[in-house]
């Protein structure tokens, strides 16, 4: 938050919504398959059911992932996939990261 | 709590090489080598080839469904499923391309070893023999380990690699043949112990998760 800034210091202008641990790591997770399904993201990111639901959800309404609601037999599976979208954002995402880093030595 | 990952390259290796530390795979391998032992105990016993062939056949066909059954029943509410990206599907192109190479050697190396008999090869069926199927062994297992980050396939291609040698060189030298059971027990035993103590592991580290009806996210 601007609020939150020193005097003088611009904010970084990272992406806020990949900002956040648990959507960083279900967007990396994900950059690197072609899709997954929700358990193995689950597993992956150490997330609760809940927390993961809500993320996707969020993710989601941004267009960063595709998400696919089926049934394996009688379970109900959903299967996720990032967009070309929720690529390009996170491949921005860690430009701006870098950009913001760069100053730093040390 | 989160679980972050700096390299996307190593985080999809971990991903990946996960799904064969179930124990099932290297049981297959075991189980395989011993199934061959089985078909050279029928051949013995019956002098029938086409028997021994038939018999190692069906077993190995039992094997694999009970694997893949297994596999889905194991791993993927412990784990998920996932499919790999671009990158991994030509790795995984490479493996089989080796696979089916290694399969296609074999074959002609024992087609070799029938028609031409025991004076064909310069150096000696039993010499040539046993050198073709270790180095196919370790060959095509070493390039399965590389390709799908699981080096224990390379130490185990070393073992398959030995039964060759096991089968027909101690005849040679000391005119005393081992047992093809035993030649084959001998490498499968620790492949299966690993495949059993890693399977007990899994079952202990990753429990199931089955996904609640109506999460996560809105989907369509």
């Amino acid at each position: 938050m601007a609020a939150d800034t020193p005097a003088g210091t611009p904010p970084a202008a990272v992406d806020r919504l990949i900002h956040e641990p648990a959507r960083l790591a279900i967007m990396t997770n994900l950059f690197v398959v072609e899709s997954a399904n929700a358990t193995y993201l689950l597993q992956q990111t150490g997330l609760t059911w809940g927390n993961l639901g809500a993320h996707l959800a969020k993710l989601e309404a941004a267009g960063y992932l595709a998400i696919t609601k089926g049934y394996r037999g009688s379970r109900p599976e959903t299967t996720v996939a990032l967009t070309g979208t929720g690529r390009t954002a996170l491949l921005g995402y860690r430009r701006q990261l870098l950009a913001a880093l760069d100053p730093i030595s040390e | 709590m989160v679980t972050q990952h700096s390299d996307l390259k190593a985080l999809e290796r971990r991903a990946f090489s996960r799904f064969y530390e179930d124990g099932l795979f290297d049981l297959l391998l075991g189980a395989m080598l011993l199934v061959t032992a089985v078909g050279f105990a029928v051949q013995e016993q019956s002098d029938n080839e086409l028997l021994s062939l038939g018999v190692m056949l069906a077993i190995a066909a039992a094997l694999v469904g009970s694997f893949m059954v297994l596999r889905n029943r194991v791993v993927r509410p412990r784990l998920g499923e996932f499919r790999p990206g671009p990158e991994r599907r030509r790795r995984i192109g490479v493996m089989r391309i080796a696979l089916l190479v290694s399969c296609a050697l074999g074959v002609a190396a024992f087609a070799f070893a029938i028609v031409a008999g025991p004076a064909g090869a310069p150096l000696g069926i039993e010499v040539v023999l046993p050198v073709v199927w270790f180095l196919n062994a370790t060959i095509v297992l070493g390039v399965m380990a590389a390709m799908l980050d699981v080096p224990r396939l390379a130490l185990y291609g070393i073992l398959f690699g030995l039964v060759g040698p096991l089968l027909i060189w101690p005849d040679v030298v000391w005119g005393v043949g081992l047992s093809p059971l035993l030649a084959f027990a001998v490498p499968a035993l620790p492949i299966l112990v690993v495949g059993a103590w890693k399977l007990v592991r899994f079952l202990r580290t990753y429990p199931v998760h089955e996904e609640p009806a109506g999460e996560p996210g809105r989907g369509r």
